[in-house]
């Protein structure tokens, strides 16, 4: 297939040429995918989708534009075109767009990544009901008997996506990958007339390293149990383990300010904090774009350069900003790269039981809800629930609780890392102990 | 002239005609309704979506950006009972669009039905009137206002250092073909403006913004009303220098009018769409026709309001919009529904079937949103306070449908001491529960705005634009997740 979406980018970039383009930047994409949603014994929905795409950045005359377009009719195309290079006449010029030197392209990794699971085309409609089905059964199986269950939703997707890009100064990309994923969220009747929901879930480039599907009805059904006669929090500083399965929100007010954008526009706290000490050295975080199946992998990024491994934070340090091709030469600095693909985590060596005990006394937090980060001073508050910690075990369940303060600060005051490094996630985060945290309740 | 136009653009039969470009007839929907109803099925609809954005950006001066999409395809949805089959193809042949039909009728499993044999074009009413569409604008024409917002930003205080401008204004054409032979139309316009600022004092540093929006043509963008956005970016962003953190715990909280709707958008708004309630799994499930709130609480969610970001003419799977009330006096009277859970309730459908785009099926969605105006003096309400907090602008929030833990996060606000607005607060998020801050919100002001920011909700993976209007309230007791010293 790669040489028909590599044909077609190469003909765009031809395309806008002809309408007077000076340099063309041609993504094309397609892809496939059933989403299945199954509940209380029944189908609930099915989705299928297969989608088209053609995007175009187009420089000319010192300006810039970037526009997609689906409606691939040829006189369509042509008229899109020929419309998007005269738009870009009338734009202000900018000295800080170009294509990257062809010599940034080089040294792309040969390496297979391994992201295509040939399996994905021959699932069938009735297998996905099967499945989900299953799930279904194992959540009501594994929940405990009399357990107060108001509904059992389960889920399948699978979708495949390639993608090929050419520039006009000679970068030729392609990729493609599969998707594979199930979940289950189960809801209770919870005597307060309260209705929480416990969810599993297991993504994966290929079908087979899906979690073991009894896994994801059990953690889905765990989940919902333990918020089952929730309580409040009294307002107070705590020793807090964020789940790994809620981590990803402090990486990302963590990460965000790193990018090119941010530090350009004097929006990032972290601005002149290059290779100095940010967060606690407990903390070491390194780009790995070339893990085999991983989430997030890819041989070359946004810019056309050529992945590699990177390191972020380095025992605390600050290592490296995300800054792509246009802000490296807004900032007159050389680019990195625009973003992460998978991180990789210097882990500890304690799983979650041990950590807990190890706290003591302190709160598990297991979710976070809604709330927001400022990136350019590093105030933080976010919604949380989860549960106590009592004498190194876990405790009663709490909810409507709120954690705040400053994210550089949070990050600062590690106690330890977890060993156990969260699989359906690109991020891969463990679980985290944090000291002295602010957690708001009553 | 505008009215000639507006003739032309807005009239059913102007639907087709519009999509007759794309090679969209009756031809084509003959074929389709064949598949989609091959094996029964209560209902399928055709949803045809043809939409192009426009963006242009200003960063550090220059007017020097612009991005273009344009989205066109065909979403086929079959409906048996509660069960949804759904494909889209972005392909408007008839082989493919048929195809898609075949694709969705999977979810059914009985003989074939009748397909329509006539179609009838439904009249709507036209809630978003526009002067100057915006496949008629040119981005030469918007420009200026973007230049105009910069000047105007470092002009008004020399700590501003950075200014960031987007326009974003979007054409778009659906039309819904049902299979009971009923066709409807839309032209949906909208656009939004947003002004970010950085401003610099010291060695501190700060960011804010302000953006509008509506269902709006050209010439929303007047004089006045860009220089009223950019001043209230930059006063936001500086606002900030004197403000820190809220305390922690919990408090009375007083809403300011206006934006604080998100409040009533994440506390009881996502748990009264009646496809949550119908699966068992909202906090609201069991709550309709009772009292849920103190009695000056009315609430409703609103398609019809002139020209409003969350407006529609007609919903996503063919219902016209409409203004549903679903608290009245503190009482749950009505929950939002598509035609799925209104068949399931015996009830009809309110409007609220709504999608992003024709790669979605339709689900229960909320419009403009918003509490009615109470007795209270906004003064009154204020004083009343001994120590909490007012909050006045908002970045965001979230629910959990079936615990009702809900969080909205106040990007600037005041403390209340003693009755008085006193230090100003900065970034922080809210967190309570939707059914027990409802019974808390016991006072409501006389006073009531409506909010023309550019509000976006998600929900299944799908967004789309809505809006919120409050009156000043005052919740006794919510938990503010701020820091104690």
């Amino acid at each position: 297939m790669s040489n028909a979406l590599l044909s077609k980018a190469h003909d765009a970039v031809a395309l806008a040429k002809k309408h007077g383009a000076d340099d063309v930047v041609a993504s094309t994409a397609r892809s496939r995918g059933v989403e299945l949603e199954w509940r209380d014994g029944k189908l609930e929905r099915v989705q299928d989708q297969t989608t088209q795409g053609l995007s175009l950045r187009i420089y000319v005359d010192g300006r810039y534009s970037a526009n997609s377009t689906n409606d691939l009719r040829p006189e369509a195309l042509d008229a899109f075109v020929a419309e998007a290079v005269a738009m870009t006449r009338l734009l202000e010029p900018d000295p800080h767009r170009s294509l990257p030197d062809p010599s940034m392209y080089a040294g792309r990794a040969d390496v297979d990544l391994d992201l295509v699971d040939p399996s994905y085309a021959e699932v069938t409609a009735s297998q996905r009901m099967a499945w989900a089905d299953e799930l279904e059964t194992l959540s009501r199986q594994q929940a405990p008997e009399g357990a107060p269950i108001v509904s059992v939703a389960t889920g399948v997707s699978d979708g495949y996506g390639e993608r090929a890009r050419v520039h006009s100064n000679g970068f030729e990309g392609y990729s493609e990958g599969t998707t594979f994923s199930r979940w289950s969220q189960i809801t209770l009747k919870d005597e307060d007339g309260r209705r929480p929901a416990g969810f599993g879930w297991s993504v994966r480039r290929h079908q087979a390293d899906l979690d073991d599907p009894q896994q994801v009805a059990s953690d889905g059904v765990q989940r919902a149990m333990q918020q089952l006669g929730a309580g409040k929090l009294s307002t107070g500083r705590y020793t807090i383990i964020v789940e790994n399965r809620a981590l990803g929100r402090l990486v990302g007010a963590l990460l965000g300010p790193l990018s090119g954008a941010a530090l350009q526009q004097k929006q990032s706290l972290w601005d002149g904090k290059l290779d100095t000490q940010i967060v606690s050295d407990k903390l070491t975080l390194v780009n790995t774009p070339h893990i085999v199946r991983g989430l997030g992998s890819a041989l070359w990024d946004g810019d056309g350069f050529a992945t590699r491994e990177r390191p972020i934070i380095e025992a605390g340090a600050l290592r490296t900003y995300f800054i792509d091709h246009y802000y490296g030469n807004k900032m007159g600095v050389a680019p990195t790269t625009g973003g992460f693909n998978n991180l990789r985590w210097s882990l500890g060596d304690k799983d979650l039981p041990t950590l807990i005990a190890d706290v003591g006394d302190g709160v598990l937090i297991d979710r976070f809800l809604g709330g927001n980060s400022n990136g350019t001073t590093g105030e933080i508050s976010l919604g949380c629930g989860g549960r106590r910690i009592v004498n190194g075990q876990l405790a009663d369940s709490v909810q409507e609780v709120n954690l705040s303060g400053h994210f550089g600060e949070i990050w600062s005051s590690i106690a330890a890392i977890g060993n156990d490094p969260m699989p359906s996630s690109a991020s891969a985060c463990p679980s985290v102990v944090f000291e002295g945290v602010q957690l708001s309740g009553v | 002239m505008a009215d000639q136009s507006r003739e032309a653009r807005q009239t059913p039969e102007g639907g087709l005609a519009y999509f007759a470009q794309f090679g969209v007839d009756e031809a084509l929907f003959r074929a389709a309704f064949d598949k989609a109803l091959a094996r029964g099925g209560d209902w399928a609809e055709l949803y045809f979506e043809h939409r192009v954005t426009h963006s242009v950006g200003l960063e550090d001066g220059a007017v020097n950006r612009a991005f273009t999409s344009v989205s066109l395809g065909c979403g086929v949805r079959v409906v048996q009972g509660d069960q949804t089959g759904y494909a889209y193809t972005e392909d408007l042949r008839p082989e493919s669009v048929a195809a898609a039909a075949g694709t969705a009728a999977v979810v059914a499993s009985g003989p074939s039905r009748d397909t329509p044999t006539a179609y009838a074009v439904q009249a709507l009413p036209d809630r978003y009137p526009v002067q100057q569409p915006w496949d008629r604008v040119d981005i030469a024409q918007k420009m200026p206002i973007l230049t105009r917002i910069n000047e105007r930003a470092f002009a008004r205080d020399s700590r501003i250092n950075k200014v960031r401008v987007s326009f974003v204004d979007s054409a778009g054409a659906v039309l819904v073909v049902d299979s009971t032979g009923q066709i409807s139309f839309d032209r949906q316009p909208m656009t939004r403006l947003g002004v970010s600022c950085t401003a610099e004092q010291g060695d501190q540093r700060e960011s804010n913004g302000y953006n509008l929006a509506g269902r709006e043509g050209f010439e929303f963008f007047s004089d006045e009303r860009v220089a009223t956005a950019t001043d209230e970016a930059v006063d936001r962003t500086l606002f900030l220098f004197d403000a820190s953190t809220a305390p922690a715990g919990e408090m009375p909280v007083v809403l300011a009018a206006g934006s604080s709707g998100i409040l009533l958008h994440e506390a009881i708004g996502h748990g009264m769409e009646a496809d949550f309630n119908r699966k068992g799994i909202s906090v609201y499930s069991d709550r309709l026709n009772t009292q849920i709130a103190p009695d000056d609480v009315t609430i409703v969610d609103d398609g019809t309001q002139l020209n409003s970001r969350g407006s529609i003419n007609v919903d996503d799977e063919g219902v016209e919009g409409q203004r549903t009330v679903l608290v009245e006096g503190g009482r749950l009277i009505s929950y939002m529904h598509d035609r799925i859970s209104a068949k399931h309730y015996g009830v009809q459908p309110t409007g609220n079937g709504r999608r992003e785009s024709f790669r979605h099926a339709p689900v229960p969605r909320m419009r403009n949103t918003y509490m009615l105006p109470g007795p209270r003096d906004p003064e009154e309400i204020i004083k009343s306070v001994k120590r909490g907090v007012y909050a006045q602008t908002f970045t965001n929030g979230q629910v959990m449908i079936g615990a009702g833990d809900f969080t909205f996060y106040i990007k600037t606000g005041y403390l209340i001491e003693d009755g008085k607005l006193t230090r100003p607060i900065k970034d922080t998020n809210i967190i309570g529960n939707g059914p027990e801050c409802l019974e808390r919100t016991d006072m409501v002001g006389n006073d009531f705005a409506f909010d023309d920011g550019g509000w976006t909700c998600g929900k299944d993976g799908q967004s789309v634009p809505v809006s919120l209007g409050m009156p000043t309230v005052r919740v006794s007791a919510i938990t503010v997740g701020g820091v104690n010293s």
